[in-house]
């Protein structure tokens, strides 16, 4: 078996275990929530198995360049998913975080992204590497998960503007979405942060540059920081909260993605 | 009197506003965006070819220099004075209920809140009282009582320490911003250019460091493996110690840290390989090695002299030869043959070009010299620096990294209950409350009163 015999695999499982969960969430019927589930929890064996041939093939973490740290940030995804469904219920949930699951994937599969197996430049072999990108990452899957349920939280809040009954209700919506993020933020300020300036001290001989995906770091540290005020101590719930989770996923997904393309700077890896 | 407490007070009042903090943060995250999209720490000619008029502008705004301005300082130093008194203003309730606790209280407040309920129990008020202390304790509530004959009052409480998870946060933030500043002031950055066999001072260090040798490992199938200098750190003229420097392992001395940062070919005096020809003679061939400015002997009292060596070989303005880099993209050498006073040959050789013999004049010359190699000594480039704010910073990381999880993950936990005696019966009344997490605290507070209803 091969890495990218076992990534298709996953990538299909995942489509399946969209294709369940939307049906459930249009037809509510607690059997295709629990097939949903059984066949995203296949795709992620199938993905973590992918995810350790590849470690085994090339030596290092998987997660040095574009290819893997996307495959690596669905994988996540998947896993904070299923972790908040557990303990939350949030079944309906399901099928919108597999779409991104899957476009993650899509995109980590396109011709665009090389997927060579190339050998670790000086700066990125460290243990360091695991660390700080696997929890980065890790953090960055709750805010996905978060993103997801604030959308559906807009949405269901006009619902029931309209008079409708929408399940899961906004009420439950928010309070999912405030957990995810609380799952979430200590992880990005350790992963992203801490141990970005631990790291960066011993690399590059300073633990904080200005560099672009720094700064980016800071300002999605600084979104979730507005997230938590407003709603701890000002009492924001609802549709502002859900906004501002929105906009906090959107700066992580600019910082993790965005800052490569767009901006120049020395995090030049993924 | 009363304006200047005024305006303290306004000034406090003002400062321990969250909303203050809302727009700080609002700011802060703009100034950051801004300085991403705007190319920072161009010089001015820079920006003019790229912004035109606005760019002066941008330069007045300090908007070319974002996180360096002053105007960001300010911002940064006026949201630190926002959380100290925001964190001190609320520290000193919470600090008073977490030791000095009342206990007294009635119990309709208590029913008044969210988690609250009550049970009657048979028996005196000593043996409920005894049940209470029993079922917190196995809980791992720790727990005060203030007996009375008429009433009695229990405070029991866990992860106290919860309460204090945002402060500790808050605190740890403080300090990052000290560190940074910290370091901004106090530390310092030195680049090192050293060949082998050379040594160099690290400034203000009390230390030299001498590399014996630089190397570059590549992979099998290409790429960089690995830069290691080794080098050998020599205290008051004698060799202390021998240590390998390599990207992600600096070496640490004497609040020093050396890292290997950069390395390059120094084409100030590179060995060239010449080979000398007679278009006349087929058969004459002679190899030289010279410097730049050497000479070296060929046959018949003839001798070849090296003028001048470009890297980068390029005519520039005025059609005077330039070297457009430092990188050898088209080495050239200016050579000449002499013989006494006369000179037999003069032209520049280039690597890249063998057979372009320009720059000569007249007949057919006497000879002809190719640039056949080229050797530069490389130099490797050790960061020196010295930061004085970075173990502030660590401290730092540690207080927020453990304040978030105590605001977070240990939720302090809080049960009053008072006991009434009434009619040979107890009436126990609860109330709770928790941090954060409310749904398993009511879960254990049910569990609770439903413990103390049974346990008769």
């Amino acid at each position: 078996m091969n890495e990218s015999t076992v990534f298709l695999a996953a990538f299909i499982l995942y489509i399946l275990a969209a294709a369940c969960y939307l049906a459930y969430h249009f037809g509510r019927q607690a059997g295709r929530a629990r097939a949903g589930l059984v066949l995203a929890a296949a795709g992620l064996t199938a993905h973590s198995a992918a995810l350790v041939l590849r470690t085994v093939q090339s030596g290092h973490a998987p997660f040095t360049n574009m290819y893997e740290s996307l495959s690596f940030l669905a994988w996540a995804s998947v896993a904070a998913y299923i972790v908040m469904e557990r303990r939350f219920r949030i079944q309906a949930a399901g099928g919108y975080v597999l779409l991104v699951v899957i476009a993650l994937v899509a995109l980590a599969s396109s011709p665009v992204m090389p997927k060579d197996i190339t050998p670790l430049v000086p700066a990125l072999q460290s243990y360091w590497l695991w660390l700080h990108v696997s929890i980065t990452l890790i953090g960055e899957a709750f805010f996905a998960v978060a993103f997801v349920t604030s959308l559906m939280f807009v949405r269901a809040e006009r619902l029931e503007r309209l008079g409708r009954k929408p399940s899961p209700s906004s009420a439950a919506l928010d309070a999912v979405s405030y957990r995810t993020v609380a799952v979430g933020f200590p992880l990005f300020t350790l992963g992203g942060l801490v141990l970005g300036m631990v790291w960066a001290f011993k690399a590059w001989g300073s633990y904080w540059s200005w560099d672009p995906k720094e700064v980016w770091s800071l300002i999605t540290w600084f979104v979730f920081a507005l997230y938590l005020h407003t709603r701890l101590v000002m009492g924001w719930k609802g549709r502002r909260s859900a906004i501002i989770a929105i906009l906090g996923f959107l700066a992580a997904l600019f910082t993790y993605f965005g800052v490569n393309y767009l901006l120049a700077g020395l995090h030049s890896y993924a | 009197m009363s304006d200047r407490s005024g305006w303290v007070s306004r000034t406090i009042k003002f400062l321990s506003s969250v909303r203050l903090a809302i727009v700080l943060i609002i700011l802060l995250i703009l100034a950051s965006v801004v300085g991403t999209l705007i190319p920072q720490g161009w010089t001015p000619p820079e920006y003019a070819a790229r912004f035109g008029r606005m760019s002066g502008v941008l330069m007045r705004l300090q908007l070319t220099g974002v996180y360096h301005s002053l105007w960001f300082l300010a911002l940064l130093l006026l949201l630190a004075a926002n959380i100290t008194v925001c964190t001190l203003s609320r520290l000193s309730a919470k600090w008073t209920k977490a030791v000095k606790p009342g206990l007294d209280i009635e119990p309709a407040a208590l029913l008044a809140g969210k988690t609250s309920g009550s049970v009657k129990k048979p028996g005196p008020v000593a043996d409920s009282l005894a049940a209470v202390r029993r079922e917190l304790g196995r809980r791992r509530y720790r727990q005060r009582e203030s007996v009375r004959p008429d009433r009695s009052f229990v405070l029991a409480r866990k992860r106290t320490l919860g309460y204090f998870g945002s402060d500790l946060v808050h605190l740890g933030l403080l300090v990052i911003l000290a560190g940074g500043i910290l370091s901004a002031r106090a530390g310092s950055r030195e680049y090192l250019k050293l060949e082998e066999g050379r040594s160099a001072a690290v400034p203000a260090a009390g230390f030299d460091v001498r590399l014996e040798r630089f190397q570059t490992e590549l992979y099998p199938q290409g790429g960089i493996k690995a830069w290691t200098s080794r080098v050998t750190v020599v205290e008051e003229g004698r060799d202390a110690f021998i240590r390998e420097i390599k990207v992600n392992h600096p070496l640490s001395h004497r609040g020093f840290r050396l890292y290997q940062s950069g390395y390059g070919w120094n084409w100030d005096q590179p060995v060239l390989e010449l080979w000398v020809k007679k278009p006349s003679d087929p058969a004459f061939l002679e190899k030289r090695l010279v410097r730049p400015g050497e000479k070296a002997a060929l046959p018949d009292g003839c001798e070849l002299c090296v003028e001048r060596f470009v890297p980068d070989f390029i005519i520039g303005r005025d059609r005077q030869v330039e070297s457009r880099s430092d990188e050898p993209r088209n080495p050239a050498a200016l050579v000449q043959v002499r013989k006494g006073p006369d000179t037999l040959f003069s032209g520049w050789a280039f690597a890249r070009y063998p057979d372009f013999g320009g720059g000569h004049s007249g007949p057919e010359p006497a000879f002809s010299v190719e640039l056949k190699d080229i050797q530069a000594p490389q130099y490797t480039i050790l960061e020196a620096s010295r930061d004085p704010g970075a173990r502030l910073i660590w401290l730092a990381s540690v207080f927020i990294c453990a304040g978030l999880f105590l605001a977070f993950y240990w939720p302090a936990r809080e049960i009053r209950l008072v006991l009434e005696a009434r009619h040979g019966k107890t009436e126990i009344t609860a109330g709770g409350m928790t941090s954060k997490s409310r749904e398993p605290f009511d879960l254990e507070f049910q569990e609770i009163l439903s413990s103390l209803r049974k346990g008769a």
